[in-house]
């Protein structure tokens, strides 16, 4: 909490009409770069990027593969994988300060105990050979955690909260749990040692479309109980569409736009935002109003070295997004990066 | 044509010795799939939509029931027998970065199947590559860039491309696709489904669309058939969209809540439906097998399975009363626009499905 004014002038205008307690940002990141080498140098999966996670509400990332949101992700427990490396950049967590200037023992007790992270395919990423009780006592030993008792209640609490039988859950093994209840699982040792950040990396790919009703009301509780800030990376905007009270959209390593979700989905400024909803097939109204976004998904290597990322696929492209990248435009709550819509009215 | 008469299967438990039985993963479905025509199955993990679509294309054999190929009955034939016949039936796999050999050219991974069908039509090298040629066309993809090139050096959506045109080259009546655009980037999805569409037209096949997601099913499946699936049983079967506009029975109610609402630009229905319960497939109820789910349940839904009926319509199809215990005769053909069936015996229209905020009231 120390240095929130201060901070609020670097994150721009404060959220206006945001309520007290609840304004202003629990996680900023500020002008990350994230770089991996290939053979063609060190080239960034993750560029420039400053996003702020606001204090009790849910953000949502979306992207498509190699938009390097799972990236950014990592880059907030300071676990990018090697070879890649934070170019320059830093994330600022509340109570936590700095996490790329921490060393490993202090950053092991950061992950877990601050931020809780549910990894991707997290439904697979439990260990096949501990009952999920055992899984929690680990997460204790290796926090120091002393009072295995309270440990063990708040496990047993959680559990509860996700609509589980706890003592059933903590005497299962992984292949004994359904994939909505593995997710689950995965969110009780994320939070089990009170975490107040979140992240959930693609909670609910793979999972068919009630149990992913389910798990997102589960997230929904979860973090309105626990007054969490919460960070949900998909690739699937209806997901983010549904949870989250902000989005934020990645393409080729950038933010190309972010802001309130309704105000976005609403009347999105970026043509890659406006693409992704068009190429969306919906259950109502028209359905040959779909067209898919042309052109493939960029890689590492393929994404424009100079100007704008999305410019070989936009239908709006013109020379000066050839020449220069786009800066951000901030209108109210919202900014994107656009040459062309700059102009827009708000 | 193909028909699927009352087709059943269940596989074997592993500790059947323990008296458990094995999991009914079809308990008698019937469907057609027209010529050039859309049929779409939803349901959730588990339902038995996959099991479906591979016994279709052979991978996987019925206990019960017919399947009907080109008019002949699977059920009398050998295994050897069928082969030609569930070749008419070729399987879009979900995941297009396994479905492809990556030592081998899309031009090599093309020509194997291809040299075959020459054999067949005692056609030679030129026809091949003739065809080869015209079938990348039809998928989209331009021959002179693909051809050459090894799956890992095409996008998912390219790869899925290829693994259509390759299922192509034996000249099938049917596609199935299950899960077909799972594994891909999402702004290259619709690309894909919009193919599948096309191919009714261009290639002249039927699409069999396998997905839990409803919206793909509306858009690829759009003037066909949906069947809502629900532990190897029909609940509710009619033209894709009278059924998604308007459902009917509580299950299907259910599928449509669980769609994300999509904040901003959509409200989300009045009337949703929640299942009370998580799927148990080891209940074996009396009586409807989603009673146990269902927030509607009444005392009669635990009597016996009610079979499907046309709404609006108080007779059961056929007229005939379902005898309790045994699997009941079902619904063979196409049922029309604006009409359809429904397996429940309290069916009620509700209003599940996300309503478009007009623009401006948000």
């Amino acid at each position: 909490m120390a240095g929130e004014a201060g901070e609020a002038t670097l994150a721009g205008p404060a959220a206006p009409g945001a309520p007290g307690p609840d304004g202003g940002a629990a996680v900023r990141v500020r002008d990350l770069t994230v770089s991996f080498p290939t053979p063609e140098g060190p080239l960034p999966a993750v560029a420039g990027v400053s996003l702020d996670l606001a204090r009790g509400q849910i953000t949502g990332l979306v992207g498509e593969s190699g938009s390097g949101k799972s990236t950014l992700a990592l880059t907030l427990l300071n676990a990018v994988p090697p070879p890649g490396r934070v170019a320059s950049g830093s994330v600022i967590i509340d109570d936590v300060g700095d996490v790329l200037a921490l060393r490993r023992p202090e950053l092991r007790q950061v992950r877990g105990a601050k931020i809780g992270y549910v990894f991707q395919a997290s439904q697979n990423s439990l260990n096949p050979l501990k009952p999920v009780g055992k899984q929690v006592l680990d997460v204790g030993r290796s926090h120091g955690v002393r009072d295995v008792r309270k440990l063990l209640h708040s496990a047993r609490l959680l559990i509860d909260e996700m609509g589980l039988d706890a003592e059933r859950v903590l005497a299962s093994y992984q292949h004994e749990l359904s994939g909505g209840m593995r997710q689950r699982v995965g969110i009780v040792l994320a939070l089990v040692l009170n975490a107040h950040v979140l992240i959930l990396d693609e909670p609910t790919t793979a999972l068919d479309t009630l149990t992913q009703a389910s798990v997102l009301e589960i997230v929904r509780k979860v973090h309105a109980e626990r007054h969490l800030t919460t960070l949900v990376i998909s690739h699937d905007m209806s997901v983010i569409g549904d949870l989250a009270d902000r989005m934020a959209v990645m393409y080729g390593g950038r933010i190309v736009e972010e802001g309130p979700t309704a105000e976005v989905l609403a009347a999105p400024k970026h043509p890659y935002t406006r693409g992704l909803l068009t190429a969306m097939p919906r259950i109502t109204g028209d359905v040959a109003a779909a067209r898919p976004l042309p052109g493939r998904v960029p890689d590492l290597a393929s994404v424009p070295r100079q100007g704008c990322v999305f410019r070989p696929r936009c239908p709006l492209a013109t020379d000066v997004c050839a020449a220069a990248e786009p800066a951000d435009t901030v209108a109210g709550q919202r900014r994107f990066a656009c040459h062309v819509t700059a102009g827009e009215a708000g | 044509m193909i028909e699927g008469q009352a087709i059943t299967r269940t596989f074997a438990a592993r500790r059947g010795m323990l008296g458990r039985r094995g999991v009914r993963a079809l308990r008698g479905v019937d469907f057609t799939i027209p010529d050039r025509g859309a049929v779409s199955l939803i349901g959730e993990s588990g339902c038995g939509k996959t099991t479906l679509g591979r016994i279709l294309c052979g991978f996987e054999d019925f206990d019960g029931g017919d399947l009907i190929v080109a008019g002949q009955s699977m059920a009398g034939l050998k295994r050897s027998q069928r082969v030609p016949y569930h070749r008419r039936i070729q399987m879009i796999h979900q995941d297009p970065y396994s479905a492809l050999n990556p030592t081998r050219t899309i031009g090599q991974v093309l020509a194997d199947p291809l040299a075959l069908r020459a054999r067949q039509l005692g056609a030679g090298r030129s026809w091949l590559e003739q065809r080869r040629t015209e079938l990348l066309g039809l998928v989209g993809l331009d021959p002179d860039y693909v051809l050459p090139r090894y799956p890992h050096m095409l996008s998912g959506g390219m790869r899925q491309r290829v693994v259509i045109a390759r299922a192509l080259t034996v000249d099938p009546d049917v596609l199935v696709a299950d899960e077909a655009v799972s594994m891909i980037d999402v702004s290259l999805r619709l690309g894909i489904l919009q193919l599948l569409r096309e191919l009714r037209h261009t290639a002249g096949v039927s699409v069999l669309f396998i997905t839990h997601d409803v919206a793909t099913a509306r858009y690829v499946g759009h003037g066909g058939q949906l069947y809502v699936i629900y532990r190897g049983t029909v609940v509710e079967q009619g033209d894709t969209d009278t059924v998604i506009q308007n459902p009917a029975h509580p299950y299907t109610q259910c599928l449509l809540s669980a769609i994300p609402v999509l904040r901003g630009i959509e409200f989300p229905g009045p009337e949703r439906v929640v299942p009370t319960g998580p799927l148990d497939e080891r209940s074996e109820p009396p009586g409807c097998l989603f009673e146990p789910r269902c927030p509607f349940a009444e005392e009669d839904c635990r009597a016996a399975p009610p079979g499907l009926a046309r709404l609006g319509g108080a007779e059961r199809h056929g007229g005939l009363a379902v005898p309790p215990g045994q699997h009941r005769g079902g619904f063979r053909g196409v049922v029309p626009p604006g009409q359809q069936l429904h397996a429940c015996l309290h069916p009620a229209r509700r209003s599940v499905v996300a309503v478009p905020a007009r623009p401006g009231t948000t």
